[in-house]
């Protein structure tokens, strides 16, 4: 259903790679979208053993954003409707 | 080279001439990527820029138009600040906040574009000779890991400092 789907939030998505530092993953989290330290370790370690993490929600422009600011920082991110 | 420590503001950390001359080196390839990246098909230049939006060419193509031009100027700013602030010949660098996200970006993008021609993968080790020009490539893919990991560790030290 097209309605629906308009209600579906975005998600920014965070991927694994074998270049960046897990302290430096950690450090753009807390850097870009102000997490404590703990909840941006919590999330560095989802991506590195789960292959990704959403690191932040909300509407497409917001999304469009806050991936462009990840790749800023070399990180390899992109935006998609929640599933 | 002498890793980058916190002190007081600043990270501070010491480069040979030699260590300065290869960052410079690298610079200009680097520098030359971007300036190319409009229209390079390279994996290199798709790794630096990813696509935004997977699966979907219409919403890839509108995150390319809305971004590209932002985030290319953007590391080429920062690449200009560390370029500034290199000790050619070698020195001590003493980085401000400003010029240390710059340092911080830069060295990773840096990382980047060697770790992708390079093929690097979890699995990648220190090379334990330098015989061929790989081995070279990969030693001063590591050597930049050890700067950029020290970097991140004195910033982080900063950060905690002022809480």
């Amino acid at each position: 259903m097209e309605d629906n789907d308009l209600d579906r939030p975005w998600v920014t998505v965070v991927w694994d790679d074998p270049v960046n530092l897990m302290t430096y993953v950690t450090y753009v989290f807390q850097e870009l979208f102000g997490y404590d330290e703990a909840k941006a370790t919590e999330l560095m370690l989802q991506v590195h053993h789960e292959g990704k993490a959403v690191v932040s929600s909300g509407p497409r422009e917001r999304m469009e954003h806050d991936t462009s600011r990840l790749h800023a920082y070399g990180l390899w991110a992109s935006y998609q409707k929640d599933s | 080279m002498k890793p980058f420590r916190r002190k007081g503001e600043e990270c501070v950390a010491h480069l040979d001439a030699a260590e300065a001359g290869i960052v410079g080196l690298l610079l200009d390839q680097l520098e030359q990527l971007l300036t190319d990246a409009e229209d390079a098909d390279d994996e290199v230049v798709a790794r630096l820029l990813p696509e935004g939006h997977r699966g979907d060419p219409r919403l890839a193509a509108e995150y390319r138009d809305l971004t590209r031009t932002s985030l290319v100027a953007g590391k080429s700013d920062d690449l200009a600040t560390v370029r500034a602030t290199l000790p050619t010949g070698g020195g001590t660098l003493r980085l401000d906040a400003d010029q240390a996200g710059a340092w911080l970006r830069t060295t990773n993008d840096l990382r980047l574009a060697l770790g992708t021609r390079l093929g690097i993968s979890a699995d990648t080790e220190p090379p334990e000779e330098l015989v061929s020009e790989s081995d070279q490539q990969l030693a001063v893919y590591y050597w930049l890991t050890a700067v950029q990991g020290s970097l991140v560790d004195s910033l982080a030290a900063g950060r905690a400092g002022r809480r």
